[in-house]
């Protein structure tokens, strides 16, 4: 892989810490660079310690390392956060004039730069990050006129005139630096040809929300899922549909119930606590063969947890969660562009089973903006597939002797006629009580089971008719097996590449299929060591392989609130692989 | 889709037989329910019926409509999205006193204030009776139960005062035991541009022998013989708040009501969809440079 540059702005919330690195990264990304970011934050709105990191390389980054060349610090809490990863070619920019001391240490570069008087000279003190921006340019050698572009994406609401002053500012800044310090360590940022986009999970579960057809979305703000309905709010419009703000979780899944047995693709997105509301009429959905897409993010739990902090903590809760037994699917996206795909596959999915969706990603993708070519979202590969949806003609098909629509009939793959509002002789109702063909209460005990059949006969079908793989990386032929579900992916394939240089060869299965999934029977039995990487303190989707294989594997667990690090997971691997496989 | 004029009531009815207590005022209220749809020239096939749990919730199966029995005391977001989703289709929220004004209170609260276009009926016997006599969030403060043998000593809540105060604009009261009048405030709160919220009287003979069909008809003042005038927020004030009365009748109108999905512009028929991603949808790509 080609050099890369680890780069971060951090200060107070409130500092404008994520806008100043969303700045630098789009300025990267335009100038045909790779960029990774990640975010440490916390639960408030001003004060304490945010960061916003930035990984970039000509070539595809998709994990943050430890390791950071270029800080650019408005509080010293920001330089005592990252000293573990500073190094003796790093440097630190900071403000000089302010109140704060700077602490450095004397084998790092301090770069002081009047941030604050010199945007003053651009126009206003508010400009300090960007004045910070144009110095990490000059350390860089990065041509400060990249930032123009993503400065007037940034600010050309504003009037041209606050455009021309960032530009300003940022050229007062790498001025400064370029005039009072002779400095050489070494960065060159490499431009190149290459368009990419740079966007977040969040945003991809939204724009592939928007692909697949979902014109209905209620949800309660939580993080890290809001930014789901943020990015819908203003472009669902466009399509005809409508965001809607509920009063709590019970009431947004509530409302998206309605809307998609209205015929609407509907969905909501969550994070744990939500899910745990929802878990409620999430068998409702399911025995009233409602097609729903109920995205949770998972942050750290239980209870409140830890709200800004990543963990993969969610799998048995959508995998398991809700009284009595409920037929489901489980989808859980490995990357930020998986995060596109996904959805349109789970709106698919919902429609073609009418059963309920979970789709499962995790703050490490949410907050995460990652470059990818355009092509990554090509338009004209989405496919929908609506499934069993009757019309006032082939509605007659589906009438019993009396005229009336058999909205649960009972067929070979499960799954029963859709009748939407509006369709002549359609008309049925549906429960949550257990119910008999026309949808109407029994407790009949071979009606039950014949509903409860054919509830699960559909799961059974998709897994038979739908395509459940895994992703594969590394050298096939292994006989070391590490498994993953969800973000870890990305870290894992970097892994790979440290591994290999050190003669360790890995095969990395990477499964976006909780339920129903791959079967990892023969790939478990036929390795010498399987290890399943998770960010949870139990283990449960090795616990879930344990199950499936009946043979015991090996644990990477993590549950800092932190995502795994490339070069942390190949230590691990290694560790794992010499240790014994635990007792049967 | 049948013209108004082919539509009679009997056909909003299903052919299952409620397991209603003989003289439960439930029957009484889905009558109306019926007539009242029937009569604004809907039919069963663009009426959907959203029913939450208990022995009101069973209306779902009674009735014959698009319908939903859903979760204890979440009917009203069900009735939103299926009415946001669907504007063409007429909404009907059906539940009882202990689905709306207890487990689902915090729903009824914000869909006034929301103001959907759908009519919400709900079916106030001042008790549970599904769950065999307990106290309701309307039972009075001194009224016995199993689970209050003192009474429930609090105040019952006032759910024309709680709509009020969360800024409705239709506030009706019926007896289901006044066949026409009832079907008549029903039709008003189908007719009306918003939320049409009803609050009825629908007696439990079984469980409640303090709030019953002969103290309803003792008592009951119709605000239209009064010559109420429900434009008139401060006399619909006056009469919510009487603490001493048992009105019947439209309390509360707004006249400048304006419905949601003409607030928020949310007028299409979002079932409708292409059959791949939209043709410009590379433009939200793009977005991303």
């Amino acid at each position: 892989m080609a050099e890369d540059l680890n780069w971060a702005v951090g200060g107070e919330a409130g500092d404008g810490i994520d806008s100043t690195g969303k700045i630098f990264a789009q300025a990267l990304s335009r100038a045909g660079r790779h960029v990774f970011t990640s975010k440490d934050f916390a639960s408030r709105i001003r004060g304490g310690y945010t960061a916003y990191k930035i990984r970039t390389s000509v070539d595809e980054v998709q994990s943050v390392v430890d390791r950071l060349d270029i800080l650019v610090a408005l509080t010293q809490r920001t330089i005592d956060e990252n000293l573990d990863e500073l190094h003796e070619d790093s440097a630190v920019i900071y403000d000089g004039e302010r109140s704060w001391e700077a602490d450095i240490p004397d084998e790092i570069t301090a770069v002081d730069v009047p941030l604050k008087s010199l945007a003053e000279d651009a126009g206003g003190a508010i400009m300090r990050n960007v004045v910070a921006l144009g110095a990490a340019c000059e350390l860089t050698n990065f041509d400060v006129e990249y930032l123009d572009e993503s400065l007037e994406k940034r600010f050309g609401g504003k009037g041209s005139k606050i455009v021309e002053n960032n530009k300003e500012a940022a050229r007062l800044g790498q001025n400064y630096v370029q005039e009072n310090y002779d400095l050489d360590l070494g960065y060159d940022l490499e431009i190149t040809d290459n368009d990419y986009v740079l966007l977040n999970g969040d945003e991809a579960i939204g724009m592939g929300a928007l692909a697949a057809g979902c014109r209905f979305y209620a949800g309660y703000p939580i993080t890290p899922a809001t930014n789901v309905m943020e990015y819908l709010t203003g472009r669902i419009e466009r399509y005809g549909g409508h965001v809607v703000q509920a009063e709590d979780e019970l009431s947004a899944i509530n409302m998206a119930l309605g809307a998609a047995r209205a015929g609407a693709r509907s969905m909501t997105a969550t994070s744990g606590p939500g899910i745990d509301l929802m878990a409620e009429t999430f068998g409702l959905i399911a025995t009233s063969e409602t097609p729903l897409v109920i995205c949770d993010v998972m942050r750290s739990g239980p209870s409140t947890g830890m709200p800004t902090k990543q963990e993969q903590g969610d799998l048995n809760m959508t995998l398991y969660g809700g009284h009595g037994e409920i037929p489901r699917f489980v989808i859980t996206p490995t990357t930020i562009s998986e995060c596109f795909w996904k959805t349109v596959e789970a709106f698919n999915y919902a429609e073609k089973y009418q059963t309920p969706v979970y789709l499962v990603a995790d703050l490490a993708l949410a907050v995460t903006e990652q470059t990818f070519p355009p092509e990554a979202f090509d338009m004209d590969e989405v496919e929908i597939e609506r499934g069993k949806i009757v019309d006032d003609e082939t509605v007659d098909e589906w009438l019993d002797e009396q005229g009336r629509f058999r909205a649960h009939a009972d067929t070979e793959d499960g799954v029963s006629p859709r009748a939407l509002p509006g369709t002549i002789d359609g008309a049925h109702m549906s429960t949550g009580l257990e119910h008999d063909e026309l949808g109407r209460r029994t407790e009949r005990q071979d009606e039950r089971v014949q509903q409860v059949d054919k509830r699960n006969r559909k799961v059974e079908t998709a897994q038979e008719q739908e395509d459940w793989d895994y992703r594969e990386f590394g050298d096939p032929d292994s006989d070391n097996v590490v498994i993953s579900w969800g973000s870890n992916e990305g870290a894992l394939v970097e892994a790979l590449e440290i591994l290999e240089e050190e003669g360790t060869d890995v095969r990395v299965i990477s499964v976006p299929y909780i339920f129903p999934r791959p079967d990892l029977t023969e790939d478990v039995e036929g390795a010498e060591n399987v290890i399943v990487v998770e960010c949870n303190a139990t283990g449960q989707f090795a616990d879930v392989i344990e199950h499936d294989t009946l043979t015991r594997v090996k644990r990477i667990n993590k549950y800092t609130g932190v995502r795994f690090k490339a070069d942390e997971l190949a230590e691990q691997i290694e560790e794992q692989l010499a240790a014994e496989v635990p007792a049967q | 889709m049948s013209s108004q004029s082919d539509v009679r009531f009997t056909d909003f009815k299903s052919d299952k037989q409620p397991t209603w207590c003989p003289g439960c005022g439930d029957f009484g209220t889905m009558n109306g329910m019926m007539k009242a749809l029937a009569n604004t020239g809907n039919d069963p096939d663009n009426t959907f019926v959203v029913a939450g749990i208990g022995c009101s919730g069973k209306i779902g199966t009674y009735m014959h409509s698009y319908a939903l029995h859903g979760v204890h005391g979440r009917a009203l977001p069900v009735g939103t999205g299926v009415k946001m989703a669907r504007p063409d289709i007429e909404v009907m929220v059906a539940g009882g006193d202990g689905d709306g004004y207890s487990i689902g209170a915090g729903h009824f609260v914000h869909a006034v204030r929301r103001n959907v276009d759908m009519s919400y009926v709900v079916m106030d016997n001042r008790i549970y009776g599904l769950t065999k006599g307990q106290a309701s969030p309307t039972s009075r403060s001194d009224f016995e139960t199993s689970t209050t043998p003192e009474g429930p000593q609090q105040p019952p809540v006032n759910p024309l005062a709680l709509a009020l105060a969360a800024g409705a604009t239709f506030i009706a009261q019926s007896f289901s035991s006044d066949a026409m009048r009832h079907a008549e405030i029903v039709q008003q709160a189908i007719e009306h541009d918003g939320f049409g919220f009803v609050n009825v009287f629908s007696p439990c003979v079984t469980f409640n022998d303090v709030d019953t069909y002969d103290y309803f008809r003792d008592s009951l003042v119709d605000l239209e013989e009064e010559g109420h005038d429900p434009n008139d927020y401060e006399a619909a004030k006056e009469v919510i708040l009487d603490a001493d009365k048992e009105y019947q009748g439209v309390m509360y109108q707004n006249e400048n009501s304006v419905p949601y999905h003409e607030q928020h512009d949310v007028t299409e028929d979002m079932s409708e969809i292409p059959d791949g991603a939209p043709e410009d949808a590379m433009d939200l790509v793009r977005e991303f440079y």
